[in-house]
């Protein structure tokens, strides 16, 4: 399946759940690994919770667009707001060691990071922040083998 | 994010229903947690079977409620970690921190044990 699904909504928190939604049938029609879906949807929930609190600041009349765009091997899903961009360098700290694992906020931006193939940010002029997140849509050779 | 309270041998259940995203459910938590160390309420297990999906700032409030009773010398367990909710822990290494377990039963032994 080629093409895009995209979504445009005012920033209010209980959209997240539409987004949640619509991730989760564009995933099971590309991909049948669990772990992976996963890792995109909670990506994306990060991705969109960022917009709408950081990127609008809970501003409902400012919308946020995300628009999934799939390819034959991965997903690419772009999270436009209309704010005036961040400092995400960082939050992109060491969240896991002792010293921060204790922290109430901060690891959204780690956790996309760390779930996803790829993750930019770029400002677009007369918009806002737009984030790119890119995954590959089946397991990497030799990948980790998870050991919860 | 609803929640509703029950108690078994004096371990309390705080069974959660819906998504954990921050916003007003912060505040909900952090009375909740308060109410329970006033009444000298100390062991609690959450449940997450009804939890759809949470985000980190859902996160940080389970983080928090698991300080808060910490420090009132008490103790916070998870029940029904789901996939989705095991991976957050896992990639955060909050999986450190928090003890989940699968079956309501062994929760509470788990504090009865000592």
């Amino acid at each position: 399946m080629a093409g895009t699904v995209a979504l445009e909504f005012p920033s209010e928190y209980k959209f997240l759940n539409i987004v949640d939604l619509v991730c989760g049938e564009v995933v099971q029609n590309l991909c049948d690994n669990r772990e992976i879906s996963n890792e995109i949807a909670i990506s994306v929930i990060e991705a969109v919770t960022n917009a709408i609190e950081h990127g609008n600041c809970e501003c409902s009349d400012q919308n946020v667009r995300i628009a999934f765009i799939c390819k034959e091997d991965r997903l690419c899903v772009e999270v436009e707001d209309c704010g005036k961009g961040f400092d995400y360098q960082c939050y992109l700290q060491n969240i896991p060691d002792p010293a921060n694992v204790y922290h109430l906020r901060g690891r959204g931006i780690f956790i996309m990071k760390n779930m996803m193939d790829s993750l930019k940010f770029e400002m677009v002029p007369g918009h806002g922040m737009k984030v790119r997140l890119e995954k590959a849509l089946k397991p990497k050779a030799g990948g980790e083998v998870r050991k919860d | 994010m609803r929640i509703e309270s029950r108690e078994i041998n004096g371990i309390v259940i705080l069974d959660l229903q819906g998504k954990l995203m921050g916003g007003p459910d912060a505040e909900t938590f952090k009375t909740t947690f308060h109410k329970l160390l006033e009444k000298g309420q100390k062991r609690v297990v959450v449940n997450l079977h009804g939890v759809d999906w949470i985000n980190s700032t859902g996160m940080g409030i389970l983080i928090s409620g698991y300080t808060t009773m910490r420090r009132g010398g008490g103790d916070l367990r998870l029940l029904h970690v789901s996939d989705r909710i095991q991976s957050i822990l896992y990639v955060t290494k909050l999986n450190l921190i928090f003890k989940c377990f699968d079956s309501e039963d062994e929760a509470v032994a788990s504090f009865l044990d000592g």
